[in-house]
């Protein structure tokens, strides 16, 4: 057996054992991803900050003296790997631990207790994190439930802004109606059905063509993108601008339309309200899919449609409607982004419905998933802020990190992706993967004897 | 006699938990056809997998050609001789016969600068070795196709090819028939005695007793793992195999009862369906199916029996025709609407539409009734209701591993099988369309899955049976319709009609007619079968 064949050999056995990883094996190498991205992370930045001139020194690498021996040699760099990740990471909760990271300090004596001394967990930098966390599960959100269904939403961007310039316009026509606590319940939740339905709306029109007129999502919902942006730039610049501001935005909305910020500081355009309402749509969703007759078709649809179809399933009412939905999903994050964050509508909103498809392969498109890999992008949006304050490491370095860790961990979903389009979808498939399988999730004896003795291919 | 091709000494297989094949002995005759029958699980392709090198035994001894042989990869057994022709075969669609022949045994160019490289393959030599391959062995290939654009049988003599050009003196087959037409598996029966007339081995898996016994010169029967027998194909019988196989008597002629036949239940008239090709493959047929009768339709693959079964279970809409469930037009009835009128449907392709692949059976349990009382109320799927009719259908239909957590691809394609005809019988329909019910299922199986056919029958369901089996249709069907090109050539009596009578209607002649003339202008006689009752 040659070399060459070994080595397929082997790649083509990672891959399955891969593609037949059980949730937590899942969870454990995503896990191990993070922490291999960290290490070579650590490696950049040192050889980094080994190129780049400095007065003083933020980090030394020398050998161990024990006994007093004396210190030959030492390297210096001009970046601090363990302050960078520190920051990224630590930096972005608003300083939880404590100098040294508590237990991990070893003979400090007393009660180990991580946590820093006056640590308040409702900070500003929390609070951003958790900013960026709420939009991006509606953007992961929508993305994931279009993956589901087998249609790839690249159009979430567009249906976002759709969605969120939808919401300022009507907030702002109704708001004079209403004010106070009773304008804050009647126009948060106007606000955001407003956004779902224009959101969900633009996002069934690639559905329809998809569906009727058998047009490719991904060029459509692209295309979209770009037409949603140029009428939005048109009509927030010519109809809806503010006549007092220099910047393409409309007029502000007031106070009282916008999430309260409750707990939080009041300046971190951050509501725990709107994070709730995330997670419950995180939840709801999840229901849709595992408990519900409509979730089956969806999921259906979206592994094999041929066999959705002999199910009885409408394939063309089903991607219009998951369509609609996942614009609609998408029109939220608009909605939460503008009642939120922005306080009006105005050009030049960041791309969260790109970073959402990064967020949804992250998660394996499971809404449970797409909560933590929400949080984990809106760690490093916002730590990445805090690296930049305290810090030398240009953020060009620090955004290659961040590219490095998503890239990371998303891998392994994104094999098992391809896995599962490359390993043949045969009987005898498990004939491989039954055997491979035992240390995962030990099947029935009698599913050794089924697939071993049915099954077994060359591959 | 010369030293046996290839003999299997005491092979043990096991993996975690599991026996699958249990101190094996095998001796294969040089030049000889050896069958290796076995229920769905009985570790005959392990058995294979062993000899083929993809597995490696926990004990016992390969013997090739007289020499002990441990083989580590595929590649060892090809060089000993020894190749393996897969049930799904192992071929670049795009690229044309000959490249896939000499995939990875190029012959390189042996003059000028490409020598020097290594790297040049001799195209012209290539395709000359398998032209001169394939004329040696009578095999009508042309070596320019591509993959794609010919027949699954000619893929398989692809495959042949490559194991021959590749040395093979022995040539393992996976379930070679269960992919071809009875046309295609009579020639490659041809082909085996083509082979073994110069000289070549064949070893082939199957659970079916008919070929077994048509082509194979001996036939070892496995049985749980163990070898139960080994038997003179040309000395035992249908009988003596089942029961070798089952391990007790099966019954293998059905016993189908007088019936009084109700109301019409389906009705199809001057139907007209038009394929993805443009073909009108379905043209102007038209069948009744009364309550309790089982309606037959009997013909050679690929003459409309497919877009006629879709048609009718409105997975394609027909060009013109009405289709009628219990007297109501449901012609323009969406899918999911006639199941909830009671239609059940066995479908032909079971990877591709009966099952979801990725789905564990209590999912796959579901399809097709996902939005109906008692699974679901209000749109919520009650789960618990869902395993609870999934493990039924498992005990009922012997599905194994009995285990609804596994996932459908997980099983091997008999149990498939099983499980998607066990959903279909027990959702308690109207009217039940069966394409190929017992399509690569064990003897054991197939006796009950007909046992249930006749009690479903016996309440007055309307069955719609099609299937490539002829002696299937024949003995369960109370009428017959001889499908071809698209419309019936005739409607008989199973009863009352020879084989050879059936043999000439599914070849679009009527014996009825002055037969000479029929023979000539077979076109105007199936055409004039248009009307067929």
């Amino acid at each position: 057996m040659s070399v060459g064949d070994r080595v397929r050999d082997r790649a083509r056995s990672a891959l399955e054992r891969l593609v037949a990883a059980s949730a937590t094996e899942r969870a454990l190498i995503s896990f191990a991803s993070l922490v291999l991205a960290v290490v070579i992370g650590t490696v950049i930045v040192l050889v980094g900050g080994r190129m780049t001139t400095c007065e003083t020194a933020a980090f030394y690498l020398g050998h161990p003296r024990p006994f007093g021996f004396p210190q030959l040699f030492r390297i210096g760099f001009c970046y601090d790997p363990v302050l960078v990740f520190d920051r990224l990471f630590i930096g972005a909760l608003g300083d939880p631990l404590k100098r040294g990271w508590g237990p991990f300090t070893p003979f400090t004596g007393g009660p180990i207790n991580p946590f820093r001394a006056g640590y308040d967990p409702l900070n500003a930098q929390m609070a951003n994190t958790l900013k960026e966390t709420t939009i991006l599960v509606f953007t992961g959100l929508s993305v994931a439930l279009a993956f589901r269904a087998g249609i790839f939403n690249i159009g979430t961007q567009g249906q976002m802004l759709v969605g969120g310039l939808a919401t300022a316009v009507s907030v702002l026509w109704v708001s004079s109606l209403v004010s106070g606590l009773v304008g804050t319940l009647a126009l948060i939740p106007l606000g955001l059905l407003v956004g779902a339905l224009f959101g969900g709306l633009y996002g069934a029109v690639p559905g329809a063509l998809k569906a009727y007129a058998d047009a490719n999502e991904v060029i459509t919902t692209i295309m979209l993108n770009f037409v949603a942006t140029g009428v939005i730039l048109y009509l927030v610049r010519d109809v809806f601008k503010d006549p007092d501001s220099f910047a393409n935005q409309t007029v502000p909305l007031p106070d009282y339309a916008l999430f309260p910020s409750l707990v939080f500081p009041s300046t971190s355009n951050f509501s725990i309200a709107a994070l709730a309402f995330a997670v419950v749509c995180v939840f709801a969703l999840y229901y849709l899919l595992t408990r519900t007759a409509y979730g089956y078709d969806i999921r259906t649809s979206g592994i094999q449609p041929a066999a959705a179809e002999y199910g009885g399933v409408d394939a063309k009412r089903t991607i219009v409607t998951s369509m609609s939905l996942s614009g609609a999903l998408a029109g939220l994050g608009g909605a939460v982004y503008v009642l939120m964050v922005l306080g009006n509508y105005q050009t030049g909103v960041p791309a969260y419905g790109f970073d959402g498809i990064t967020v949804a392969i992250l998660a394996g498109n499971n809404p449970l998933g797409v909560g933590f890999a929400a949080f984990l992008f809106g760690i490093l949006k916002s730590g990445t802020l805090v690296v930049q304050f305290s810090t030398d490491v240009p953020p060009q370095l620090v955004g290659v990190l961040r590219g490095l860790i998503i890239l990371f961990v998303a891998m392994p979903e994104f094999f098992r992706l391809i896995g599962r389009r490359v390993l043949p979808a045969e009987p005898d498939r498990p004939g491989g993967t039954a055997v491979a399988t035992d240390g995962g999730r030990e099947p029935d004896p009698a599913a050794h004897q089924d697939a071993a003795a049915s099954g077994g291919e060359d591959r | 006699m010369s030293t046996p091709a290839v003999e299997l000494r005491e092979i043990t297989k096991r993996f975690p938990g599991v026996v699958a094949n249990d101190d094996v002995d095998l001796t294969v005759e040089r030049g000889s056809v050896h069958a290796l029958l076995g229920e769905n699980g009985a570790g005959k392709t392990t058995l294979m997998n062993v000899l083929y090198g993809l597995y490696e035994p926990t004990s016992g001894t390969v013997v090739v050609d007289g020499e002990e042989r441990s083989f580590d990869s595929p590649r060892d057994a090809i060089d000993a001789g020894v190749g393996m022709i897969h049930q799904h075969f192992m071929l670049v669609d795009p690229m044309t016969v000959t490249e896939n022949i000499t995939l990875g045994n190029e012959p390189r160019r042996r003059s000028g600068l490409a020598r020097l490289t290594g790297l040049s393959i001799d195209r012209g030599r290539a395709r000359d070795e398998v032209v001169e391959l394939s004329e040696r062995y009578g095999f009508d290939v042309d070596p320019d196709a591509r993959i794609e654009d010919v027949s699954v049988g000619v893929q398989q003599r692809v495959e042949i090819l490559k194991a021959l050009y590749r040395g093979a003196d022995v040539l393992i087959l996976d379930e070679p028939t269960a992919v071809l037409t009875p046309q295609e598996v009579e020639d490659l029966f041809a082909v085996f005695d083509e082979l073994t007339a110069q000289g070549k081995t064949i070893i082939f898996i199957t659970h079916k007793l008919g070929e077994a016994m048509t082509a194979a010169d001996e036939i070892t029967v496995l049985r749980d793992g163990k070898n139960v027998g080994t038997v003179d194909a040309d000395a035992t019988s249908r009988e003596e195999l089942a029961e070798l196989m089952v391990g007790r008597e099966v019954l293998l002629d059905v016993e189908r009862p007088p019936t009084d036949y109700g109301e019409e239940a389906l009705a199809v008239d001057d139907l007209v369906v038009t394929d993805d090709r443009g073909v009108r493959a379905v043209d102007g047929l038209s069948l009744s199916v009364r309550e309790g009768e089982i309606f037959g339709v009997a013909g050679v693959d690929g003459n409309g029996q497919s877009e006629l079964v879709e048609a009718i279970t409105g997975l394609e809409s027909p060009d013109s025709g009405t289709v009628s469930l219990e007297g109501t037009d449901i012609a323009d009835r969406s899918r999911r609407e006639r199941i909830e009128a009671g239609m059940s449907y066995v479908p032909e392709d079971r990877q591709e539409q009966g099952l979801v692949m990725d789905f564990d059976l209590v999912e796959n349990g579901l399809l097709g009734s996902q939005h109906q009382a008692p699974f679901t109320r209000n749109g919520r799927i009650d789960w618990g209701r869902a395993r609870d009719h999934a493990e039924s259908v498992i005990d009922e239909y012997d599905v194994r591993p009995p285990d609804p957590r596994v996932e459908s691809e997980d099983l091997s394609g008999g149990n498939q099988q099983k499980f998607v005809v066990g959903r279909e019988l027990e959702r308690d329909p109207t009217l039940l369309v069966a394409a190929h019910p017992t399509r690569g299922v064990d003897v054991g199986s197939i006796e009950f899955i007909h046992e249930r056919l006749l009690e479903l029958r016996a309440q007055g369901v309307s069955i719609l049976l099609v299937s490539s089996k002829l002696e299937e249709v024949q003995a369960l069907s109370d009428r017959l319709g001889v499908i071809y090109e698209g419309s019936f050539v005739d409607t008989v009596d199973p009863d009352d009609v020879t084989e050879e009578v059936l043999g000439l209607l599914m070849a679009g002649e009527r014996p009825d007619a002055d037969s000479a003339d029929v023979r000539e202008a077979d076109t105007p006689a199936a055409d004039s079968g248009g009307g067929g009752e």
